[in-house]
């Protein structure tokens, strides 16, 4: 096994188990009634982890590791961190809203599954029922995640104005000023076009990846105990695609 | 001989009989006769898909015979639509016409452009520095305006029309971002000497960028169409040398007014840039790759020394 391959497979499955301790810190505490203050604490520090970490995404992308766009991975990686790091983490009054508990559920729900989807990619042993989960959960929870996002965002703007979080005013040495409020609400008017960007982008790459032979993957799968043929087409182009980058 | 035109989706769009010896100018003229729409620069014909390939062909010379294609009696050609078309010339007119304007309104109307700020009494005073500024952000964007029309020679006539409105979006807006700030009434003055200084440099790397424009000017005769290796000035050791210079013009520009914003311009130009200047060595390098009598193209930095 080349490194990069061994080193790929263990960075996804790092993140893989990272985000599934997470969910199950949130749905134990969920089921044991802990208020949201109580979920926010318990999951928050291991998400701030593990979220900062995926920055590597962006870096493999760049050096060509993994096929994904650097810039794409970069945004989301950016759109995350300001929701968690910028918004949530220094607005107490967020860390008791049920809002930051749905992000951080939806985040972990979508990761837990896309993670370990990359490492068995990576690794050349994806079973159909993976990709397909892959690519149909995000369906619902790319959108969840996103209003949770945004209704953070939303309910920190006065805190955000009063406070005068991250803004520079004139004058100064830089001779720049910056009003992160403002910025904020020019943000939220931009988000539903941005994550209308990712979100087709994703409905179009399951058409592709899903639909493969008519009729075929959608049946239920391993009928004679062959992989479907969506996941083998995936699996090879992954593959070559890998194979090209090195 | 007939050929078939279809549409990428394999859809029979029209039937055109043309002489195989006629060029594709000739056969877009044909198209446009029948289809009013589509003006011939509008059209793109690619040959169908051929095994090995991932798309077609595409007739991209203009002065070729459809015979130097392979086209024969009964060929396909496939169509794309590229949409309302615009002139290159016409698009770098009206980009580097905004800069101009828009940059001295916040250096000359300050009482109506900063109208949150009291203006003091006697008028708003500025810089050394603020005034140098302004003069370099005017001859930049005039030299371009003026290369447009009498040095530049483009590949393509012409470009799709959404392209106007994002150019324009990028430099009007940058063009506003910057001088707001540079020219802002609470604007803190640097060291006059060294941004003296730094902008009597960006003057020269302007220059040198004019330079290179000649010389890239003067790579073709009229109507030659081929790549050639770009010689003479900083060309000989940087692949796109017009883009160092560029480059050099609006980091000095940053350190004279010490402004986040100029760096931020700066900065997205020079990405941008270095988009283009990569691809653009690659293609030479693949093309003068030195066998079957072509040279071979010479080790050169891509756009900027030290660093790539």
């Amino acid at each position: 096994m080349k490194p990069s391959t061994a080193y790929l497979a263990l960075y996804n499955a790092a993140q893989a188990c990272g985000w599934a301790a997470i969910l199950v810190v949130l749905v134990i505490g969920v089921t044991q009634r802990e208020t949201p203050e109580q979920l926010y604490d318990r999951a928050a520090p291991l998400t701030k982890l593990v979220q900062g970490a995926a920055i590597l995404d962006t870096l493999h992308a760049a050096v060509g590791l993994v096929p994904s766009s650097p810039a794409m991975t970069l945004m989301f990686w950016v759109g995350r961190g300001n929701a968690l790091f910028a918004i949530t983490e220094p607005i107490a009054a967020l860390h008791a809203s049920w809002w930051a508990v749905l992000m951080l559920g939806a985040w972990a729900a979508a990761e837990v599954i896309r993670y370990p989807w990359y490492a068995a990619i990576t690794l050349g042993a994806c079973p159909g029922w993976l990709t397909w989960l892959r690519y149909t959960m995000f369906i619902p929870l790319f959108p969840l995640g996103t209003l949770a996002e945004m209704a953070l965002m939303w309910t920190a703007l006065p805190e955000l104005q009063s406070r005068r979080l991250y803004s520079l005013g004139l004058p100064n040495p830089y001779n720049w000023a910056f009003d992160y409020h403002r910025f904020i609400q020019i943000v939220l008017l931009l988000y539903p076009l941005l994550w209308w960007q990712l979100y087709s982008s994703l409905l179009r790459a399951r058409a592709k990846k899903l639909g493969g032979s008519k009729g075929g993957s959608s049946k239920g799968g391993s009928g004679e105990g062959s992989r479907p043929p969506a996941a083998d087409i995936l699996r090879q182009e992954t593959r070559s695609k890998l194979l090209k980058t090195q | 001989m007939k050929l078939e035109v279809v549409s990428r989706s394999g859809r029979s769009i029209a039937t055109l009989d043309v002489n195989p010896d006629s060029t594709v100018a000739e056969l877009k003229k044909k198209f446009h006769g029948l289809k009013k729409t589509y003006y011939p620069a509008r059209q793109r014909f690619a040959l169908p898909v051929k095994a090995g390939e991932t798309r077609g062909q595409v007739l991209s010379d203009d002065s070729k015979r459809l015979s130097d294609y392979g086209l024969a009696e009964g060929g396909k050609l496939e169509f794309k639509d590229l949409g309302p078309q615009i002139g290159y010339s016409t698009v770098f007119f009206w980009e580097y016409f905004g800069p101009l304007v828009v940059y001295p309104l916040f250096f000359f109307l300050p009482q109506y452009l900063y109208p949150h700020i009291k203006a003091p009494a006697g008028g708003t005073q500025h810089a050394l520095v603020q005034k140098l500024a302004c003069a370099y952000w005017c001859f930049h964007y005039a030299k371009r305006i003026v290369e447009t029309f009498t040095v530049h020679k483009f590949g393509h006539a012409t470009m799709p029309i959404f392209n106007l409105f994002k150019n324009c979006g990028y430099y009007w807006g940058y063009a506003a971002y910057v001088s707001y700030f540079v020219n802002h009434p609470l604007y803190t003055a640097p060291n006059q000497t060294v941004s003296v200084a730094c902008l009597a440099a960006a003057v020269l790397a302007q220059l040198g960028n004019f330079w290179s424009h000649l010389i890239l000017a003067g790579l073709r005769k009229p109507g030659e169409k081929e790549y050639r290796i770009p010689k003479g000035g900083l060309f000989n050791y940087v692949s796109c040398a017009n883009y160092t210079f560029e480059i050099w013009g609006w980091l000095l520009y940053s350190v004279a007014v010490q402004s986040i914003p100029a760096y931020l311009f700066a900065a997205t130009g020079a990405a941008q840039m270095t988009q283009w200047a990569i691809a653009k060595h690659n293609r030479l390098r693949k093309l003068f790759d030195g066998k079957d009598g072509r040279p071979k193209y010479p080790r050169r930095w891509i756009i900027f020394p030290p660093f790539l």
